[in-house]
């Protein structure tokens, strides 16, 4: 199936641009990261035969008993396996945001300034979820 | 290595893959048929399985996404005010929803999704679409064009109506879902095409990039309480985002109506699984 050429500048067009790189590049440090997990290249921070164990457990108890951190605790453990791969997740996790940001310039161009005063209030939204700032979800 | 370390993951990865597929067509996240069999017949906790859940819903509609957007079934005009409603909703719902009880939910979103799924199917089988747009509508240039390749390709040109009442169902969609802990694409659909008139297959694909914008947000709720288990959520991720590639390529050329059946019969399937474990008959 074949579409007309898209006008590179349209934020639609931007946005798929974007999406499509950051969605491959996620995927690809996904993939990498799982396979140095699961075959054991990168000693993970909680034992294999530990989290089989432990996966049973509701997350308060988890955290506990694996002695794992919470938040963004993980941070100075991405040089082991398992938080290797929960910064993966964590960069799925980002790139609607990266996205939005990215269209605010493309919408603005066009003059479409409703859609890109949208786009920066979702960017705040989405970043003030990351940074846990919302009262009651942390 | 642990054997079980093993089987788990691939298994997961396996399921994921034919989810993604199903996702993409049905125009829902996964997430909502994800959970109910992980949780049955997996070893996993249901906390680590919702938190893998939403993460599959989200990186399920960002593999569609690209595809999706190119091929004019999603509108990016049409998603801002949706997902920006819906977002802010939704964590909200989630801090509402930890603070209620999970049977009482169970049993809440299982009549729900059966209702829309009779709604939906009690509803005119043909294309339900609006070509003339209202003020909010014509100000936030919700309107576009897709070619229906599978309907020999006809060319239809669709705006929005009742707009306003469209942003406040995403508003109660949103807050739902993050009430649920789903991506809510079961009402997502319905609210774009019978609501605000929105082609089926754009109602498909636009609620799919909807859904990947909410998620973001309340993954982040689930990130931050160290509710997302590597081993769990990384193959799922992988699985349904492969699926969802294919999912994606096959959704402009499959007719309407399958469309719409598939959406049918898989939120009755769902809303059974949800009511029947919310009523503690099938725990």
């Amino acid at each position: 199936m074949t579409h007309p050429q898209p006008d590179q500048s349209d934020p639609q067009e931007v946005y798929a641009r974007w999406l499509d790189v950051w969605t491959h590049i996620a995927f690809a440090f996904a993939a990498v990261a799982l396979a140095l997990y699961l075959t054991g290249a990168l000693a993970p921070f909680v034992a294999p035969q530990a989290v089989v164990e432990l996966w049973r457990l509701p997350v308060d108890q988890y955290l506990a008993r694996a002695g794992a951190p919470s938040g963004w605790g993980w941070l100075s453990l991405v040089g082991r396996g398992d938080y290797l791969n929960l910064a993966a997740i964590c960069l799925f996790a980002l790139i609607s945001l990266v996205c939005c940001a990215r269209v605010i310039p493309a919408f603005l161009r066009r003059g479409e300034r409703l859609h890109a005063a949208l786009a920066v209030l979702q960017v705040v939204v989405l970043l003030a979820a990351a940074l846990n700032l919302f009262p009651g979800a942390r | 290595m642990n054997e079980s370390f093993w089987i788990w993951p691939l298994a997961l990865f396996a399921l994921t893959f034919v989810l993604g597929i199903v996702a993409v067509v049905a125009g829902i996240g996964g997430g909502v048929l994800f959970v109910p069999i992980v949780a049955s017949f997996f070893p996993f906790h249901l906390d680590f399985v919702r938190g893998a859940g939403l993460l599959l819903a989200l990186s399920g509609t960002l593999a569609a996404g690209p595809l999706l957007l190119r091929a004019g079934l999603a509108n990016l005009r049409l998603v801002m005010p949706l997902a920006l409603a819906g977002s802010v909703c939704s964590l909200a719902g989630a801090v509402t929803g930890l603070a209620l009880p999970t049977d009482l939910l169970q049993t809440a979103l299982g009549a729900t999704i059966i209702a829309v799924a009779v709604l939906l199917w009690m509803s005119s089988g043909g294309e339900n679409f609006s070509e003339e747009s209202d003020a909010l509508g014509e100000r936030l240039r919700l309107q576009g064009r897709f070619v229906d390749h599978a309907a020999g390709g006809v060319r239809i040109d669709w705006r929005t109506r009742r707009t306003a009442l469209g942003i406040a169902s995403f508003a109660g969609i949103g807050f739902l879902g993050g009430m649920f802990g789903l991506g809510a694409g079961f009402a997502n659909v319905p609210a774009l095409n019978l609501l605000m008139g929105a082609p089926l297959k754009v109602a498909v694909g636009t609620s799919g990039l909807i859904i990947s914008i909410i998620n973001s947000s309340a993954a982040w709720v689930y990130i931050n309480r160290g509710a997302l288990l590597p081993v769990i959520a990384v193959p799922a991720i992988l699985g349904v985002m492969l699926g969802s590639r294919i999912g994606a390529r096959l959704l402009p050329v499959l007719p309407a109506p399958v469309v719409r059946r598939t959406v049918i019969v898989v939120l009755a399937l769902a809303g059974a699984r949800a009511l029947l474990r919310g009523l503690g008959i099938w725990p």
